[in-house]
């Protein structure tokens, strides 16, 4: 036997294995495992290896699952109870919406009425009016988006396995 | 045959869509049965991956509070165990790169030496069996400490958890070439140790 042969012999060994090897190949692997004891101790170490593999345990505490179960429900509360929440908060700022629109052409009159008698030029009032609107729901936003980062942040795997 | 094929296949189509549902609601119920049923195989899984079983139990509980908060993202074209082991790697590197910033591999702790308890596969052994299985363990677990984190991963993936080339691939996040060079590696380090041994 030449040394291609044995070489060829140990990469469908650990193929065997791996990655599974064709019909054909494993015909001519058993001829050669049966002439070679060489390439056969090979086969029959791989065999063992993997055998002790699978049949290796690990430890557990076995208040492990009890205690994961318990933290995993307490979480499940606080995230529920955090969904009430924020389900309040989205509809206040609903609400708060649906309000200042409604009142907007009250508090338009109201800026201007201002900025007349303090004899304010109209760019002053007008911010004063833009600002009114910006500032709450652009701290919001801000607030909003500084709580997405933190919790993306936390756990970088939010893309599952394909 | 074929029919009672169709008929298993739709079964567990039926199955991870309603494991789906119950996920999004995040249902403290079905996440109890889940914890139950794969605690042992996730248990494995990190204790392969981060050789340490003090680390192996705190990224065991994070990653069913992670399940339980990124239920949502969790599809019916998954299989639910590649998703948790995937949710546990990255789990897993995310700790260990806090702890202690570096590759994987270097980020190992060495074997604690708190007394063992083993347990076998759910399936019950005799007392005798359940000895010798505890001293094959021990010998099993030595080995593997010897072999890189990557190696030892993917053996514990294929051999272990029977998962298939692709699977792995998408819960290493790598091309599946990289996987099989891996796992040869493994295998070879793997023979090699067991024969060291065995001198």
């Amino acid at each position: 036997m030449n040394p291609q042969e044995h070489d060829r012999a140990r990469r469908l060994i650990d193929a065997w294995h791996v990655e599974g090897i064709q019909a054909q190949e494993r015909e001519w692997l058993n001829a050669h495992l049966a002439e070679c004891a060489e390439c056969r101790t090979q086969a029959l170490t791989n065999e063992r290896a993997l055998q002790l593999l699978r049949s290796n345990t690990v430890r557990i505490d076995p208040a492990l699952v009890s205690i994961t179960q318990a933290r995993v429900r307490l979480r499940a509360r606080e995230l529920r109870e955090n969904q009430v929440r924020m389900r309040a908060l989205w509809i206040s700022c609903a609400l708060s919406w649906v309000l200042g629109v409604a009142s907007a052409p009250l508090v338009w009159r109201a800026f201007q009425w201002v900025g007349l008698h303090a004899a304010l030029p109209n760019l002053i009032w007008k911010t004063a009016f833009a600002l009114w609107w910006l500032l709450p729901g652009g701290a919001a936003a801000v607030l909003l988006a500084w709580q997405r980062r933190h919790a993306l942040n936390q756990d970088g795997y939010t893309t599952p396995p394909r | 045959m074929g029919y009672s094929v169709c008929l298993f296949m739709n079964s567990m189509e039926q199955e991870t869509r309603e494991l789906a549902r119950g996920l999004r609601r995040r249902d403290p119920d079905l996440l109890d049965e889940l914890i139950a049923r794969y605690h042992y195989r996730l248990l494995r899984y990190l204790w392969a991956l981060t050789g340490n079983h003090e680390a192996a139990e705190d990224l065991f509980q994070e990653t069913w509070v992670r399940v339980l908060e990124r239920g949502h993202q969790y599809s019916p074209r998954w299989k639910f165990e590649n998703w948790l082991f995937a949710i546990a790697r990255n789990l897993s590197i995310d700790m260990l790169r806090r702890r202690q910033p570096g590759s994987l591999d270097e980020l190992l702790s060495p074997a604690d030496t708190r007394a063992p308890r083993e347990l076998p596969d759910p399936d019950s052994l005799t007392p005798f069996e359940s000895a010798a299985a505890g001293e094959q363990a021990g010998h099993m677990r030595a080995l593997l400490q010897r072999l890189p984190a990557e190696a030892r991963e993917v053996l514990v993936l294929r051999f272990q958890e029977d998962l298939n080339l692709d699977e792995i691939a998408a819960i290493v996040e790598a091309p599946l070439s990289t996987v099989k060079s891996r796992l040869y590696r493994g295998l070879e380090g793997l023979r090699n140790l067991l024969k060291e041994k065995e001198v």
